[in-house]
C-alpha cells in the first residue's frame, strides 16, 4: 500500500486530498453507492481482477476489507481515486479505500466501514468464499448494507450453506452470482413450456451450485420433487431434462465484472432466488 | 347430483417468473424509403447496428432499403457497413454485423412507379417465407416532404392483411397547418392513427426522458414547477453549424419549420405538462396535447427572427447564410428565432417561457432553464455581481446532465455570497453509453409502443401556433443579415428579455 493511514481521519483527509486535480481543483463526482468488498488471503487476486473490470462503470465508494485476524492488532489503509474517460471530456470518478483489518479489527469490521459510507446511498457487500453464518462480526456487517452478494459457487459442502443463507433473507437482500449464471438457461428451460411441467430429473453439466440451484428452482416453481443428477464442469454447458437436452441458450455468457455489475442494479429482494436455495436440499 | 365440467384452465408458466426477460419485438421486415440518403447513413443503420449488437432486434428480422439509385444488395451492404464503422457508437464487432447484413436487401426503384413498388412487395414476401417475419411491417419514410403522401397511397394499396404495419414518418410533418391537416387526414386513409409513428428524435433523448423523471420522480421539484415560485423558463435549442448543404430544404423551412415547430414545442410541452397518470403514450401525449393547446400566440412584438451574416465560429470564418451555395442572394429565410410564449392554464398562467433556436450560434447547446423568483430578503451583504436567482437547467446537449445554482457563502469573515453550480452529469453517473434517439425510437416502434412519437392532434397545434407567428412575418420585410455568425443572436432578441427586466442566461 503506497501510504499507510491507520485510522478513519487520516482516510477521509487523504480521499478530500485525492479528490483534487493537479491544479487544485476538485473533482466533480456523481456517486450512486458504497460497495464493500469483504476479501480473505485466498480470493485476493480473483478480487482484484473483477473490481478492476468494475470500476469504471460504477462511479461508486469501494470498501476492500482484507481481514487477516491473526496479524498485529489495528487497521492499515490505502485511498485511490482514479477517473476514466467517458467521451467528450468527462470521466467517472471513483474511489478505492483498501483496508487492512489486523488482529481484532478484523471482528469489529463493521465499525470500520460504517462511517466511510457514502451518506444516504445504498450499501452493497460482495463476500468472497463462504461466509462465517454463525459470528457475530458477520451478522454486524450485514446489518449495516442493504444487499449481500454472494457466489455460491465458492461455497464447499453444498447444498448444505443455503439453509443458513436463508436465515439471513429476513435480514438483507442476497444475491448469488451462481444464480445469476444460471438465468440464460432459466429462460431456456422455461421456453419448454408446458411439457417441462412433469419434469421429474434433470441433469447439470456445470457446478454444483448451478446444479443445486436450478433443481431447486424448477421444484420450487413446479411444486414438485425433481432429482438432480451433476456431471462436473467450472461452467454450465448443459441441461438434460428426463434425458432430452436442453437446447444451448443463445448469446455469450457473461464476464464476472458483467455478472457483478448487474447484482448491483438491483435494490430488492429476489423471492424465486430465495426459494431455489430453500428448495435445494430437498 | 350433476357437476358442471370446468373449462380447461390456461395454466400460466411458473417458470417465467422473475426472469426479467426483456420484451422482444414480434418478427418483421424494417422498409426503408430513401435509404440511400444521409439519415440511412448516418442514424440508422448505425442504430440498427448497436440495436443488434444487443440483442434487442426479433431473432426473425429483415432490412429492405429502397431508393432510386441502382445499387446491388452487396454494394448496400458494404456502403452500410462503412457508415456503421464511421458514425456507429459502438465498438465494430463482424459477428453483429453479419447477422444484421444477411437479412439487409436493396431495392431500385421510383417511389411511386407501379412496377417498382410491385417488385418492393415481392421482395417482402420472399422474406416473409426465408425469415419468417409473419408479413409485420415497419415502413421508414426517410424521404422529402413531398414523397411522403403518393409513397403512402402506394404502401396502403398494397398493405396486406396478413401481419400488421406501421409507418415511420420523419419531420418535417407539413409546412402549415392545413397541409398537416391533408398529410394526417392522408395517412389515416390508409393506416389507423396507433399505426403511424411521427419522429422527434429530439424525444428519443435520454435526457429530454430524463426531464419527466426529474419532475415527476422527484417530490422536491413538483410542488415549485408553477408561476408561484417560477420567475420564468428559458429554452435554447443552438447549433454553431450552418445549413450543412441542406439549402434546399432550410430556404423553405427555416428555423421555425427545421426547429422551432417540432423540438421546440415539444420541449415547452414536457416542460410545462402536468403529470400524466401513467407513462403510456396516451396519457403522456394527452398532457402533452393540453399545453400546446394552452399556448396564445404572442404578438409580433413577442417574437425575434434573424439571420446569420458572415462571422467567426470556433475561431474559423464561416460565409453568412446568403452566402452559403443553393441559397437565394436575396434571402428572407430565418436562421433564427427567438419568442416570448405563455401557457395560459392554472400553473403557468403569466409565466413567460422564453424560446430561441438558431445556426449559427457561439456553439452547440440545448437546455431548458428554469428560473426561479429571487428570495424576497435576503439578510447578507451581496458581492458587486448581485444575488442570482436559483436556476435548474436541464443540459440536453451536450454534457447531458442537470444543474442547479444557489447561493454559498464565501469562506472568511463575513458573510459575503457568491452563485455557485451543483452538477450532475449523465455520464458520470451510470456507466452504460447513452443511447441514441433512433436506437430508442426504433426500438419503440418495433415494439408498437408510441408514447415518444409525435401524435396528429399535437402536430396541429404545433402548426397553428407557427401558422399565426409566420403570419405576422409576411407584413414586414426583415433587415437581414443582423447577426453574425458565432454570435448569440440578434440584438432584438436581447431586448426582447431587457424590455421585462431580464437576460439570456450567459454561458
Amino acid at each position: 500500500m503506497a501510504t499507510a493511514l491507520d485510522s478513519i481521519a487520516e482516510i477521509e483527509h487523504e480521499l478530500a486530498f485525492a479528490r483534487m486535480d493537479d491544479r487544485g481543483e476538485p473533482y466533480q463526482r456523481t456517486s450512486v453507492m458504497t460497495h464493500v468488498a469483504w476479501v480473505p488471503e485466498a480470493w485476493v487476486e480473483a478480487a482484484e481482477d473483477v473490481l478492476a473490470g468494475l470500476a469504471e462503470r460504477h462511479p461508486s465508494r469501494t470498501i476492500v476489507l482484507f481481514p487477516q485476524p491473526h496479524a498485529e492488532d489495528g487497521i492499515e489503509a490505502s485511498v485511490q481515486v482514479d477517473s476514466f474517460p467517458q467521451g467528450e471530456g468527462r470521466k467517472v470518478c471513483t474511489e478505492t479505500i483498501r483496508v487492512r483489518l489486523g488482529g481484532a479489527r478484523a471482528a469489529a469490521a463493521a465499525s470500520v466501514v460504517q462511517p466511510l459510507f457514502l451518506p444516504d446511498l445504498p450499501v452493497f457487500m460482495r463476500w468472497r468464499g463462504l461466509p462465517p453464518f454463525e459470528e457475530r462480526y458477520f451478522d454486524e456487517l450485514v446489518g449495516v448494507v442493504d444487499r449481500l452478494i454472494v457466489d455460491s459457487t465458492e461455497w464447499p459442502g453444498l447444498p448444505e450453506p443455503y439453509t443458513s443463507l436463508a436465515g439471513f433473507f429476513d435480514h438483507v437482500a442476497v444475491s448469488d452470482i451462481a444464480w445469476a449464471r444460471t438465468s440464460r438457461w432459466r429462460a431456456q428451460l422455461a421456453s419448454l413450456w408446458p411439457g417441462i411441467a412433469d419434469v421429474r430429473r434433470i441433469k447439470v453439466t456445470g457446478t454444483e451450485a448451478q446444479a443445486c440451484l436450478l433443481a431447486g428452482w424448477l421444484r420450487s416453481r413446479l411444486r414438485r420433487q425433481v432429482d438432480l443428477e451433476q456431471e462436473p464442469s467450472d461452467r454450465l454447458v448443459g441441461v438434460e431434462v428426463d434425458g432430452k437436452p436442453t437446447p444451448f441458450p443463445p448469446g455469450d455468457p457473461p464476464h464476472p465484472s458483467d455478472l457483478l455489475s448487474d447484482e448491483l442494479e438491483r435494490f430488492t429482494r429476489d423471492p424465486i432466488y430465495e426459494d431455489a436455495t430453500r428448495a435445494a436440499r430437498m | 347430483m350433476a357437476t358442471t365440467q370446468q373449462p380447461a384452465a390456461v395454466v400460466e408458466n411458473p417458470l417465467l417468473e422473475g426472469l426479467h426477460l426483456r420484451r422482444t419485438p414480434d418478427p418483421c421486415v424494417l422498409v426503408i424509403f430513401g435509404a440511400s440518403g444521409d439519415l440511412t447513413k448516418r442514424k440508422l443503420f448505425p442504430a440498427l447496428y448497436s440495436l443488434a449488437l444487443r440483442r434487442l432486434l426479433p431473432e426473425q428480422f429483415a432490412v429492405v432499403g429502397v431508393a432510386r439509385s441502382e445499387e446491388s444488395d452487396d454494394a448496400f451492404r458494404e456502403r452500410m457497413k462503412a457508415a456503421v464503422q464511421e458514425f456507429g457508437r459502438d465498438e465494430f464487432r463482424q459477428e453483429a454485423w453479419d447477422w444484421l447484413a444477411e437479412g439487409t436487401h436493396y431495392v431500385a426503384t421510383e417511389f411511386t412507379d407501379e412496377g417498382g413498388e410491385n417488385r418492393v412487395v415481392s421482395v417482402l414476401n420472399e422474406l416473409d417465407e426465408q425469415r419468417g417475419t409473419g408479413g409485420n411491417r415497419v415502413y421508414y419514410l426517410a424521404v422529402p416532404p413531398d414523397a411522403i403522401a403518393p409513397l403512402v397511397r402506394e404502401i396502403g394499396k398494397r398493405r396486406s392483411s396478413k401481419g400488421w404495419a406501421r409507418l415511420i414518418v420523419e419531420k418535417p410533418f407539413g409546412r402549415d397547418l392545413t397541409s398537416a391537416q391533408e398529410l394526417n387526414e392522408e395517412l389515416q386513409g390508409y393506416f389507423d392513427e396507433s399505426e403511424i409513428f411521427r419522429i422527434d428524435h429530439y424525444l428519443g433523448k435520454e435526457t429530454v426522458q430524463n426531464l419527466l423523471a426529474l419532475r415527476f420522480a422527484n417530490g422536491i421539484f413538483e410542488p415549485i414547477w408553477n408561476r408561484q415560485f417560477v420567475d420564468h423558463v428559458q429554452i435554447t435549442v443552438a447549433e454553431s453549424i450552418g445549413i450543412e448543404g441542406r439549402s434546399a430544404f432550410y430556404e423553405r423551412a427555416g428555423a421555425i419549420r427545421d426547429i422551432f415547430q417540432n423540438h421546440m414545442l415539444q420541449l415547452v410541452a414536457l416542460t410545462a405538462m402536468e403529470p400524466p397518470i401513467e407513462f403510456t403514450s396516451e396519457s403522456v401525449r394527452n398532457e402533452k396535447v393540453k399545453v400546446l393547446r394552452a399556448m396564445h400566440t404572442p404578438g409580433p412584438k413577442h417574437v425575434v427572427r434573424g439571420q446569420y451574416g458572415r462571422g467567426y465560429v470556433e475561431g474559423e470564418e464561416v460565409p453568412g447564410y446568403r452566402e452559403e451555395p443553393g441559397v437565394a442572394s436575396d434571402s428572407l429565410t430565418e436562421t433564427y428565432v427567438a419568442a416570448k410564449l405563455f401557457v395560459d392554464n392554472w400553473r403557468w398562467a403569466d409565466t413567460p417561457f422564453y424560446v430561441r433556436a438558431g445556426k449559427r450560434l457561439a456553439r452547440r447547446e440545448t437546455s431548458i432553464a428554469i428560473e426561479f423568483k429571487r428570495a424576497p430578503h435576503p439578510p447578507f451583504e451581496v458581492t458587486e455581481e448581485g444575488l442570482r436567482p436559483n436556476v435548474l437547467v436541464v443540459h440536453v446537449q451536450p454534457d447531458e446532465g442537470v444543474s442547479l445554482e444557489f447561493a454559498a457563502k464565501v469562506p472568511g469573515q463575513g458573510l459575503t455570497l457568491r452563485t455557485v453550480h451543483m452538477d450532475f452529469l449523465y455520464g458520470g453517473a451510470f456507466r452504460t453509453g447513452i443511447p441514441e434517439a433512433y436506437e430508442r425510437l426504433i426500438l419503440d416502434c418495433l415494439l408498437g409502443d408510441g408514447t415518444l412519437f409525435t401524435r396528429s392532434d399535437e402536430v396541429e397545434e404545433q402548426w397553428s401556433l407557427v401558422d399565426a407567428i409566420v403570419g405576422f412575418w409576411k407584413r414586414d420585410r426583415p433587415a437581414f443579415p443582423n447577426y453574425a455568425a458565432g454570435t448569440w443572436g440578434p440584438a432584438a432578441a436581447d431586448e426582447l428579455m431587457r424590455r421585462d427586466g431580464r437576460s439570456w442566461r450567459r454561458r
